[in-house]
């Protein structure tokens, strides 16, 4: 409403400015302009300046005498006011006022009704975050995570907070900030098992599940702190997977399996990898397998290139249609948006996305999560209209 | 609120300029004075207007309102305030929008202080300024709108292209801006002028100081840009012609032939179809200029043609301006009264000259820059057309022009002496040849061509001061005389001397180190030396450190000369976080008008890091002359605007009449 009263304040402002020469020039009618006196007046004022140049001594007498007799010529060309305009207002000038007063508020009200957003309020951060803080008591925890970084940008050096939100984030599947925070908390805090197998872990999903040799750097670090530690046993030996020397993957998950005790939450995964890996086949528990996305992809890992893209192509365009029949599934669509642009498929991912925000109209809070999980995908979402 | 109320605020003076653009027109055409008296006003409600909506985004900006798409893409909550203000203009939508306000600040100064413009010139001036206004107002709200909201809003910006997280992109575009922009004012006249098809002396007197604040504005702006790009992008180059670069050289080009025409035409009422011929072509180029770099289409034909909207958006207002500004030039110039009569040799021919030559190199500049696209265009063929044929095309070109600057000063206006000149500058010429001798007997295995550079730079910075001191009356005058008519001279002949004593330097600058610089590529671990120049560099090792919104590696070097340590210089290598992308920058010392330039490269298996060292002798004169350049602008434009040129008295025995006027 505000906005409106402003909106219109300024409309009528505006209209009048424009209004009021058309209507000082009612009253009088006609006005003689001699465009040649401007040209008068600018002789004058070179005639003068010759004599101050003469005075200062920068011209000298005869070639002032030649420049006056120039000017005096132009000046008696001038004087003859040939070139006279007589202006009158006419009826014209009152087309001109509805001119205005039509035009100008038709153009403003219709063209921003058509693109604008009115009524939509301005939301800078500072209003979204810290005054969500107490009332949600540590709900919402997107606002805490935008909190903590706030306290960061301006206490960079502060390694607890580093390390705090680096797990964080990898739980929220920002991977490219939870392997700066990690690498801020191992700065500022020295060495810790936490903190490098944290880190591998960031490592290792940014670049799409391959165990880089920086991945394994990592986790041979975390290893030679704490030797028994079954995060950097897991990965390195899928690095040696990885790397095709299988005997030698195959006894790194064969000793990280007898180190473990057996009810261990990755056990399942780790029998899978012996399967995988042609030992071990006693035990393996194919019923207590950490699901088919594990399997498949570890299948994928040993297809070639173009075998594997198709097959995930192919599982994406499963969820796809799963999705289609029944778009009631948030972490679905997720995935879907985030598997298309794992694929290089920007454009269907936006697709996606649009879909999704289409079905989820009206829940603010998924539709947030799309948007947020799009800014992190660096998707740009169409220009959504209210 | 603010934002939509900028938005409003921005549909509103779309409507203002549209009436500023048809109503005082036809005020003149049918001599309503009602009418006429509507631009100015309407001038001034434009500007306050997207001054507002300028405001609300640069709020939004700052409180980081992720609701508004620009805002969301290019900043970020951690980005240092300066950029956070810096990252208004620092994208295509906000940059457009600073560029419609420059407009219309300019359209504003010219309806407050046009009372001594005749009634119909200033009523057309504005209505030509409101057209260019609504043509890019309907662009930038229909295809480039920065008020565009997104609902929900994200929590956090994808942070503004790290590249041009600088000071040098706080300053740079606002100055080139301020250039290009301010030529619309010279074409505005220009065709105000064709409609009205005469041009008064208060014409000439507006036009010179607009062209003077533009060509100052653009040159310390192109200066600004070279030196940001010498310092941020790492390749330790000062100018690439790159076709970014040209885009704003060009105008420059056409804008200096304007600023010289509009001189002559103000002291002697002569080149008038000269200047307007060149107003339009300078404005003409600043929107060519806009085009290119606003229209995706340099960085490939084919980006251009999948979102087409903008670039044919701006290729239209492009044909309908250019076309119809020289359509009207070709229907009206010879309507117009001719100007003062000279003789071939005289100041007057000199500047014709100038001229020429200006928009002859120009006119390779714009071949070079244009050619790639279009035939990209037609067949497809991607070619890249850089420095050698510009150094084949434009500099054959401009080294005559810079042989004959000194000459123009010295030239009588109407009928000169050249051989009087001639003598008088012999010793300029003398310097000179002497300097380029012993630059070219000292250095040993340089190229002749770099003692005949330097030469010709060393040639203008003598012919100015000749020019000065001539002026001064030396040799012919007590030294008291001659101290009082120094000071007596007016700013506007020290403002042109200083303009061509600071383009002097920038020859010297460039040549020298076109000629004498030295690169060097090493593979250096901790503790490795570098020999660069007289300078050893010492590799200190990297180390890591984090900003706002970036981490970097640091590589520290300390420097001596001779076993003695004199400096410590810290290059590194930058990661954004929000955008993950790498930027370099540059640790340059600097010693005199010289600069070491170290970059920081990839680290190697061994330990090593790859070390690119420039030795760069002489390097800042380029960007120093082109100060001092600027500088002779601002002087010029503080003269009193009232003279004319004294004609030189005619030599016996030529005296026949002839009509003057």
């Amino acid at each position: 409403m505000m906005f409106w009263v402003l909106a219109a304040v300024m409309t009528v402002a505006v209209t009048i400015s424009l209004l009021i020469p058309l209507a000082r020039h009612r009253q009088t009618t006609t006005q003689v302009d001699d465009t040649d006196a401007y040209d008068v007046e600018v002789y004058h004022d070179q005639l003068r300046e010759i004599e101050r140049d003469v005075a200062g001594g920068s011209l000298s007498a005869d070639q002032a005498e030649y420049a006056r007799a120039e000017v005096a010529r132009r000046l008696l060309k001038a004087s003859r006011g040939e070139n006279r305009s007589v202006y009158s207002s006419g009826g014209l000038g009152r087309i001109g006022q509805w001119v205005v007063i039509l035009i100008l508020p038709l153009v403003a009200v219709v063209g921003y009704l058509t693109i604008g957003n009115p009524g939509m309020p301005s939301q800078p951060l500072a209003a979204r975050v810290v005054p969500a803080a107490p009332t949600n008591g540590g709900g919402d925890i997107r606002v805490l995570v935008a909190q903590a970084e706030k306290h960061l940008a301006t206490n960079p050096q502060d390694g607890r907070g580093w390390d705090v939100l680096a797990p964080i984030y990898l739980g929220l599947n920002r991977m490219q900030e939870s392997e700066t925070a990690y690498r801020n908390a191992l700065r500022l805090l020295g060495p810790s098992v936490a903190r490098h197998t944290g880190l591998g872990q960031a490592l290792f999903a940014q670049s799409g599940g391959i165990v880089t040799a920086e991945v394994q750097e990592t986790f041979v670090a975390a290893q030679s702190l704490e030797p028994d530690n079954p995060l950097s046993a897991y990965f390195l030996a899928l690095g040696l997977a990885q790397e095709g020397r299988t005997d030698d993957a195959r006894s790194g998950f064969a000793e990280l399996a007898s180190n473990s005790p057996a009810d261990a939450p990755w056990m399942p995964l780790v029998r899978e990898h012996l399967v995988r890996l042609g030992g071990g086949e006693d035990m393996a528990d194919q019923s207590a397998m950490a699901g088919p996305d594990a399997a498949a992809v570890e299948a994928a890992a040993e297809m070639s290139g173009e075998e594997r893209m198709e097959m995930i192509s192919g599982m994406v365009a499963g969820l796809d249609a799963k999705l289609r029949a029944d778009p009631d599934n948030l972490p679905g669509w997720l995935r879907l948006v985030r598997s298309y642009m794992i694929l290089g498929k920007p454009q269907e991912a936006s697709d996606a996305l649009a879909r999704a925000l289409e079905k989820f109209d009206g829940a603010n809070e998924a539709r947030q999560a799309l948007m947020d999980a799009a800014t992190q995908f660096g998707l740009e979402p169409k220009e959504l209209e209210q | 609120m603010i934002v939509e109320l900028g938005h409003y605020a921005l549909i509103m003076a779309l409507a203002t300029s549209l009436i500023q653009s048809v109503l005082p027109l036809a005020g003149a055409r049918i001599r309503d004075n009602g009418l006429m008296a509507v631009a100015a006003p309407a001038a001034i409600t434009s500007f306050l207007l997207i001054l507002l909506a300028f405001i609300a985004l640069t709020v939004s900006y700052v409180t980081s309102d992720f609701s508004v798409q620009n805002v969301w893409e290019n900043s970020h909550s951690l980005k240092p305030l300066i950029y956070k203000f810096s990252g208004v203009w620092g994208n295509h939508e906000g940059s457009m929008l600073l560029w419609i306000l420059i407009l219309v600040f300019f359209s504003a100064l010219v309806a407050m202080f046009g009372s001594n413009l005749p009634a119909s010139l200033k009523a057309n001036v504005l209505a030509v300024q409101a057209w260019i206004t609504s043509a890019f107002l309907f662009f930038v709200l229909l295809t480039s709108n920065p008020f565009n909201r997104l609902n929900p809003a994200p929590l956090e910006g994808r942070d503004l292209n790290p590249i041009l997280q600088d000071i040098g992109l706080a300053i740079h575009p606002p100055l080139l801006y301020l250039g290009y922009v301010g030529f619309s004012i010279c074409f505005s006249f220009a065709v105000a002028a064709l409609i009205d098809g005469r041009i008064d002396a208060a014409w000439a007197r507006w036009v010179r100081p607009w062209t003077l604040a533009a060509w100052t504005t653009l040159t310390a702006g192109i200066a600004m840009g070279s030196y940001w790009a010498y310092y941020e992008l790492g390749w330790g180059g000062w100018w690439f012609w790159d076709p970014v670069e040209n885009a704003s050289f060009m105008p420059w080009l056409a804008g200096t032939a304007l600023l010289h025409s509009a001189l002559v035409m103000e002291k002697r009422e002569a080149l008038k179809i000269w200047t307007i011929l060149l107003a339009i072509m300078t404005f003409s180029l600043s929107l060519l200029g806009t085009f290119l770099v606003r229209s995706g289409v340099l960085t490939s034909v084919h980006a251009f043609a999948t979102d087409p909207l903008r670039g044919i958006f701006i290729l239209c207002i492009l044909i309908v301006f250019i076309g119809g500004a020289f359509t009207l030039f070709a229907l009206r110039a010879q309507t117009l009264s001719p100007g003062g009569l000279f003789a071939p040799v005289s100041k007057e021919g000199a500047l014709v000259l100038n001229n020429l030559f200006l928009t002859t190199a120009m006119a390779t500049v714009l071949i070079g820059t244009l050619y790639p696209l279009v035939l990209e265009a037609v067949t497809g063929a991607k070619i890249s057309v850089g420095p050698p044929f510009f150094n084949l095309t434009f500099g054959p070109v401009m080294i005559p022009l810079l042989l004959a600057v000194p000459f123009g000063p010295l030239l009588a206006w109407k009928r000169g002496d050249i051989w009087a000149v001639t003598q008088r500058l012999y010793l300029a010429a003398g310097v000179s040849l002497l300097v380029a001798l012993a630059v070219t007997y000292f250095a040993t295995g340089a190229p002749v061509l770099a003692g005949i550079g330097i030469g010709i730079g060393v040639w203008l910075i003598m012919g100015s001061l000749t020019d000065i001191a001539l002026r001064a009356g030396i040799g012919n005058a007590s030294p008291s005389v001659m101290w009082r008519r120094l000071i007596g001279l007016p700013r506007s002949a020290f403002g042109g001397a200083l303009a061509h004593f600071g383009l002097g330097i920038s020859v010297v600058g460039i040549v020298a180190v076109t000629a004498f610089s030295t690169e060097l590529v090493a593979n250096v671990a901790p503790g490795g030396k570098i020999q660069s120049g007289p300078f050893t560099l010492e590799f200190k090792g990297l180390k890591p450190n984090s900003g706002p919104n970036y981490s970097e590696l640091q590589g520290a070097f300390s420097v001596s000369r001779d076993g003695e340590n004199i400096a410590e210089i810290v290059s590194a290598k930058r990661v954004y976080t929000a955008r993950r992308m790498p930027t370099t920058e540059a640790g340059i010392m600097t010693t005199g008008p010289n600069q070491l330039y170290v970059a920081l490269g990839d680290e190697t298996p061994g330990g090593g890091t790859v070390v690119r060292v420039w030795w760069k002798p002489w390097v800042t004169f380029i960007w120093f002359g082109a100060i001092i350049m600027s500088v002779g602008g601002v002087v010029s434009l503080f003269d009193r605007r009232l003279r004319i040129g004294a004609p030189a008295r005619r030599k016996a025995g030529a005296a026949i009449a002839e009509p003057t006027t």
